[in-house]
């Protein structure tokens, strides 16, 4: 744990790279008040596992591994409750947000979607990959090959294009 | 749909964090997220371990039970009660030590580790249980042992020993049968399913389905 002097430091951190942990949140929890106890979930783990981070690592790198895994195993705990909730806010908001979309947000939309439907673990991969991080960042904070990321990405892209084309 | 198009959709796609819900977290200051999460994390790990906890102690209290009654029964004519009652505390004795490595397990699992990393951490220690039932299964075979006295071979009929002898290769098959397959490479087979079918073992069988989805992802293919 971080001592209580580096308390705001840690604070600071946190906030500028905020981004990482709505967008994780987002992509495993479609309830509103879930993805508001995984936020703080994960800013409690990442205060704990303070002590971990070197600066030998990216601090984004170091946060997306702690964020992920707290995420994987909320999602893991919560799956059942929060589907049955997550479908009726997905259709009220399918229908709230439908009209007066233009396009690009409707395949942004639909991305979205796409993304939530993925399994734990390749959904992790493509937040990373959608954050722009390299196959050697993503290979590292996954625990798997640079050449096991090319070739799972390329198959979701894929199984992207497919649901796309068949719409 | 082209190649191009799906690059395009993939590169323009940003979620704009939304500023309200940011604020609501951070609103609340470390301290406070320190203690409800201490609170939560006291709640969720408090059954899991309490269940190990209790499980070790009644190991421990079978297996002195059970020394006791071998100790005071240290003699030729007991030698069956014995041999069957030893290899019963030296199966529990590592039964109880498995637990004991999964209970100081679960205080090292690290969230900064590799994301299959700690989830194969996560998921292997939810299968210890399995693991521990297992190793009880080779038990099997001295529960139809223990009782075999000198009045059995002075006075017992050849069909009581048939029996006995039947009894005895069954459960040892069963018992090494069940030790090399209980493994999460087989939940879906239907015995399986059979034998671990309660509510109790629901997270078991999910941690082997996610085990076999890391292994899955793993895997270079």
């Amino acid at each position: 744990m971080i001592n209580p002097a580096g308390k705001e430091e840690f604070l600071k951190m946190i906030q500028d790279n905020m981004g990482i942990i709505f967008k994780i949140c987002n992509s495993y929890c479609r309830n509103k008040n879930d993805r508001e106890d995984l936020a703080q979930d994960i800013i409690y783990h990442l205060w704990k596992s303070g002590n971990s981070f070197n600066n030998d690592h990216k601090f984004s790198t170091w946060m997306y591994r702690v964020a992920l895994n707290v995420a994987i195993s909320f999602y893991r705990k919560e799956k059942k409750e929060s589907n049955i909730i997550s479908l009726q806010e997905h259709h009220a908001h399918i229908e709230e947000n439908n009209q007066g979309l233009n396009e690009d947000a409707e395949k942004s939309k639909l991305l979205q979607q796409f993304i939530n439907e993925l399994k734990e673990l390749d959904r992790a991969l493509m937040i990373l990959y959608l954050e722009a991080k390299t196959y050697a960042e993503i290979s590292e904070i996954l625990g798997i090959t640079e050449t096991n990321v090319a070739t799972k990405i390329s198959r979701i892209k894929n199984r992207l294009k497919e649901k796309i084309s068949n719409r | 749909m082209e190649d191009k198009e799906i690059e395009n959709m993939l590169s323009a796609y940003h979620i704009k964090p939304d500023e309200t819900w940011v604020m609501k977290v951070m609103q609340l200051n470390m301290d406070c997220i320190e203690k409800i999460q201490t609170q939560k994390a006291r709640a969720k790990l408090k059954p899991l371990v309490t269940i190990k906890i209790i499980a070790v102690i009644l190991g421990i209290v079978w297996v002195l039970f059970l020394s006791m009654l071998v100790y005071y029964s240290l003699t030729l004519s007991k030698i069956f009660f014995v041999v069957s009652a030893g290899f019963n505390i030296i199966i529990t004795t590592i039964a109880i030590i498995v637990y004991i490595k999964h209970i100081v397990l679960i205080g090292q699992i690290n969230s900064s580790e590799s994301i299959t990393g700690t989830q194969e951490k996560l998921a292997k220690l939810q299968l210890s249980t399995l693991n521990v039932a297992r190793i009880l299964f080779l038990t099997l075979p001295f529960y139809t042992t223990w009782y075999i006295n000198k009045d059995m071979f002075a006075n017992g009929s050849t069909g009581i020993w048939i029996f006995q002898i039947c009894m005895t290769l069954l459960f040892t098959y069963f018992a090494i049968w069940l030790y090399r397959n209980i493994s999460y490479k087989n939940a879906n087979k239907k015995w399986f399913r059979i034998l671990f079918n309660s509510s109790e073992w629901t997270s078991v069988t999910k941690a082997m389905e996610f085990l076999k989805e890391i292994n899955d992802f793993k895997k270079e293919s």
